[in-house]
């Protein structure tokens, strides 16, 4: 494989995954105020807020792991996304390392990040950080259900266990997954939010409890990585649900379109519901999302 | 010669060692970490042949096959590790001894069964390790009665099981040669097969703690010295695994009882699931990691059920794998254990500062554990799930998904309650472990590094250990891992892409700003405008996962030792009705002496 190469498309992948994540925040943002009916920031105002904390003059640290928390996340949604197709027109610009991984991997160095993440958030001593953690490990343990069903479903059905092949088979057969498995596609719909973290599932973040949980101990330049990745790994979620799912785009402007209205679902669902608490969270994800997941693994068994 | 010499030599130098520690402590020492370097040496460097004599009628046959041969390399490796790890770990210990008289001949066992060729000294060895296992974990003194006991119960229906299923098969085939039961097993009758080998299988179940036979490990792990619980969980429960791995495969895959596999393979997935819940809510690091042991056991039990070539070798790959990060990690709880004299999540916090070599070694440990990339445990974890996708166990699958998304719950409170949160003045004079207590840490955490890229290391040993199980030519390549489907991940480039990221990303956020960065401690925290005395601490260690215990109670309540308890009380209701009659008083039985004389002479009267 050539090196050079990787590094300029992983790069451009990079920055694209960057500006486009930053600027769904932005919109979320400007949505959110319009629903609320504020005026709201303007959308690049996320690029500002990047900008200012990767200048402050100041950051404080207190220790090792918390040091490394922000790297092993971004190492996570950069790596991740190397990993994933982001056109199907068999466009040999944006391969990066599509074809050398496959989902089941994925799954597990998506959740790399989340470690690093804990162990930090752990090392600052504060107790909201921890308590943020449990939660959030609690959560995942009730989203990751339905959506292993959902990617278990296709993958058996389809005997292929890659992104780059459930992508063919949607090109081939003309037809979206979403519509082939519909079962398969509302577990993995609904288990959408949770992954975002957005209202009713911000039981991590909490602002009105926990003082925004994990990320309370972290300023300056460490917050300024975790703004970044958390644009990135976006980007990076909305990608692969729309491989998965929606066919994937031919070129940027569907990409665009699809991540877009697939991203409203949860932010727009977000702005009508209060928080769960963290038990009905996964109460939630186990109620009718692994109902629809188990029709879907029986509608692929069929 | 013959390699039944290493065993007896095995024996032999524990009785030395026994004499040694009598007449003086350090020569003790000297003699365990002599046998400790001579172990490996020896066994790599030795080519063994096999053996045999008669005794009595049975022949005894040894040798090792390339199947045992896999999981003599982990005996030996993590033999020799531990021994090292107990020197300093034991030295404040008395009866030290005792000790390594029963750790060494708890080794030779393991050797021996991997040798045995038949099944009679696969029983003797059985029971040797059975035997000496059971004194380290009652060596402490400690709730012999409670632990002790139940472990030894346990122990003994595994051996009558095993006991009878030789007899079974001595009388059916006249031998008990075990190469020459797998050949005939296809000749039995249907009874037979299901008979003999359920009867090894329970045998095979107990000692690597497949539920419901389960009971008796937490706490067996836990009473044992953690030196030795790193060998009883790394090594010796894989003992139960070897076992396990041929009856599942000689006896039901290759014979096309499939249904029996797949039993065993929905038994080892309930197993991981109850498992890995219950060391969620564990508050002491010991039975946390006791538990995620018989957890872990449980996924490789479902490797073995389904049968697959994948599924074995992701067995297998995982039983290795275990050996070491679980070795690790209950190393890492003997130095903690060792300098801080506590092993409860609400006395322990803040470690990382005093002891980061442990916590390093246990990160690399728990990374493994869960599965996370750039390790080797992502391998594992990989290779169960392609086995189980391209064999079609839909709901198999999403049982282990959901086992090992809640071990990273637990895997999480390990780090973070021994290591992480806020100090506190109490660890102030807290040491790092010995020199010689992290060399067998770090060594492993080096191996898991790097099986991570290059798990073609193991997968050689693996796949010719397959090939006498029945899978012949199995394909495997150094870093990249292939399913059935023709899918595959390139480790060199996955491990390669993250570190680099990392590295780069580390280079620019520690030059950003490098000189303003001020360092503080853990109680210089964001806490709404209110400032933590130095006598407050609010490190977070009470009701860990209360909100995921509010999900799961429901299921929480069924507990087979429940079923256990009350069975037992039931019968020791039945025997207390005995109790009445035999009361132990003279008086009593001279009463019932004159009643049945009475009940003879009336009888006798009447019928003259």
């Amino acid at each position: 494989m050539d090196i050079w190469k990787l590094l300029l498309t992983g790069s451009v992948t990079t920055v694209l995954a960057f500006v486009v994540g930053m600027l769904y925040m932005g919109l979320r943002r400007k949505i959110t105020a319009r629903v609320q009916n504020r005026v709201g920031p303007p959308i690049y105002q996320n690029f500002l807020d990047v900008m200012k904390l990767w200048s402050k003059k100041s950051s404080i640290n207190h220790g090792f792991m918390q040091h490394v928390a922000p790297l092993w996340m971004i190492a996570t949604s950069i790596t991740t996304l190397m990993f994933i197709p982001i056109l199907n027109n068999g466009s040999t610009f944006f391969t990066n390392l599509t074809f050398e991984g496959d989902l089941i991997m994925l799954l597990y160095l998506m959740v790399v990040g989340s470690l690093g993440m804990a162990l930090g958030a752990g090392q600052t001593g504060n107790p909201n950080s921890a308590i943020g953690v449990t939660r959030g490990l609690t959560q995942m343990v009730g989203f990751e259900i339905p959506w292993v069903m959902a990617l278990v479903a296709l993958m058996i059905q389809h005997r292929t266990t890659t992104v780059a092949g459930l992508l063919d088979v949607q090109v081939q057969s003309g037809t979206w997954l979403m519509l082939s498995s519909p079962f398969a596609f509302i577990a993995a719909l609904l288990a959408i939010p949770g992954m975002f973290r957005y209202s009713p599932f911000d039981i991590v973040g909490a602002p009105a409890e926990l003082a925004s949980g994990p990320i309370s101990e972290f300023g300056g330049k460490y917050l300024g990585t975790m703004m970044t990745n958390g644009a990135i790994f976006a980007f990076v979620k909305l990608t692969l649900f729309v491989d998965i799912f929606m066919g994937g785009a031919s070129n940027l402007g569907f990409l665009l379109l699809k991540t877009f209205a697939l991203y409203m679902f949860p932010v727009l669902w977000g702005l009508v519901s209060p928080r769960f608490r963290t038990e009905q969270a996964v109460r939630f994800f186990w109620g009718w999302p692994v109902f629809f997941g188990v029709l879907g693994l029986i509608q692929a068994a069929i | 010669m013959s390699n039944i010499i290493i065993i007896l030599a095995i024996f032999g130098w524990a009785i030395l060692t026994y004499i040694a520690f009598r007449l003086n402590k350090t020569l003790g020492n000297i003699f365990v970490g002599l046998i400790a370097v001579a172990l490996p040496v020896y066994y790599f460097t030795y080519v063994p042949e096999d053996y045999s004599f008669q005794v009595m009628g049975l022949t005894l046959q040894f040798g090792f096959t390339s199947f045992s041969s896999l999981f003599a390399i982990l005996v030996v490796i993590l033999g020799a590790l531990t021994l090292l790890y107990s020197i300093p770990y034991m030295n404040k210990k008395d009866r030290l001894g005792w000790f390594y008289l029963n750790f060494l001949f708890s080794i030779g066992g393991m050797l021996g069964i991997l040798m045995s060729k038949d099944f009679v000294s696969l029983f003797i060895f059985w029971e040797i390790m059975t035997w000496s296992s059971y004194l380290i974990v009652i060596f402490s003194g400690k709730k012999v009665n409670k632990v002790g006991v139940k472990y030894m119960v346990y122990s003994a229906i595994g051996a009558y099981a095993m006991l009878m299923a030789i007899v079974l098969i001595n009388k059916w085939s006249g031998t008990t040669n075990i190469s020459h039961f797998f050949e005939t097993f296809a000749d039995y009758s249907n009874g037979a097969k299901i008979l003999s080998s359920l009867l090894l299988l329970t045998a095979f179940a107990v000692k690597s703690a497949l539920m419901p036979l389960h009971v008796w490990a937490p706490n067996a792990y836990t009473n044992s010295p953690m030196s030795y619980t790193s060998l009883f969980s790394g090594a010796l429960s894989k003992m139960g695994i070897y076992g396990m791995a041929l009856v599942a495969i000689m006896l039901y895959t290759n014979t096309g009882m499939k249904f029996f596999g797949e039993a065993l393979a929905w038994l080892g997935a309930i197993t991981a699931v109850l498992a890995t819940f219950w060391a969620v809510f564990q508050t002491d690091i010991r039975k946390l990691l006791a538990y995620s042991s018989i957890g872990q056991l449980g996924y490789i039990a479902v490797g073995l059920g389904i049968g697959t070539e994948l599924g074995v070798m992701a067995a297998l790959f995982l039983a290795l794998l275990h050996g070491l990060f679980k070795g690790i990690l209950f190393m890492a709880a003997g130095a903690i254990e060792y300098r801080t004299g506590k092993t409860d999540f609400s006395e322990l916090r803040g470690l990382i500062w005093k002891m980061p070599v442990t916590f390093f070694s246990a990160l690399v440990a728990i990374i493994a554990l869960a599965g996370m990339p750039p390790l080797s445990g992502l391998i594992s974890k990989w290779l169960i799930y392609e086995a189980l996708l391209s064999s079609e166990h839909y709901f198999l699958i999403i049982l282990i998904f959901l086992s090992s998304t809640a071990a990273f719950l637990y895997c999480f409170h390990f780090l973070y309650g021994v290591f992480l949160g806020q100090r506190e003045d109490d660890i102030e004079d807290v040491k790092e472990a010995p020199a010689l207590m992290l060399v067998p840490m770090v060594l492993m955490s080096f191996g898991l590094l790097a099986l991570g890229t290059f798990p073609g290391l193991i997968f050689k040993h693996i796949s010719s250990s397959m090939s006498y199980l029945g899978f012949n030519d199995v394909t495997w390549e150094m870093s990249v891992l292939t399913n059935e489907w023709g899918n595959k991940i390139y480790l060199t480039h996955l491990n390669t892409m993250f570190m680099v990221v990392f590295a780069v990303f580390f280079v620019i956020i520690t030059l950003v700003a490098r000189k303003k960065t001020r360092r503080v401690g853990t109680k210089d925290i964001a806490n709404a405008g209110e400032p933590i005395l130095a006598e407050d601490n609010y490190h977070f260690s009470q009701d860990f996962y209360k909100p995921f215990w509010r999900v799961i109670s429901p299921v929480m309540k069924y507990r087979i030792e429940t079923f256990y308890n009350s069975f037992a009380n039931g019968i020791g209701e039945f025997f207390q009705f005995f109790r009445r009659v035999y009361t132990g008083n003279g008086q009593t039985y001279a009463l019932y002496v004159v009643i049945f004389l009475t009940i003879l002479f009336i009888v006798g009267a009447t019928l003259i």
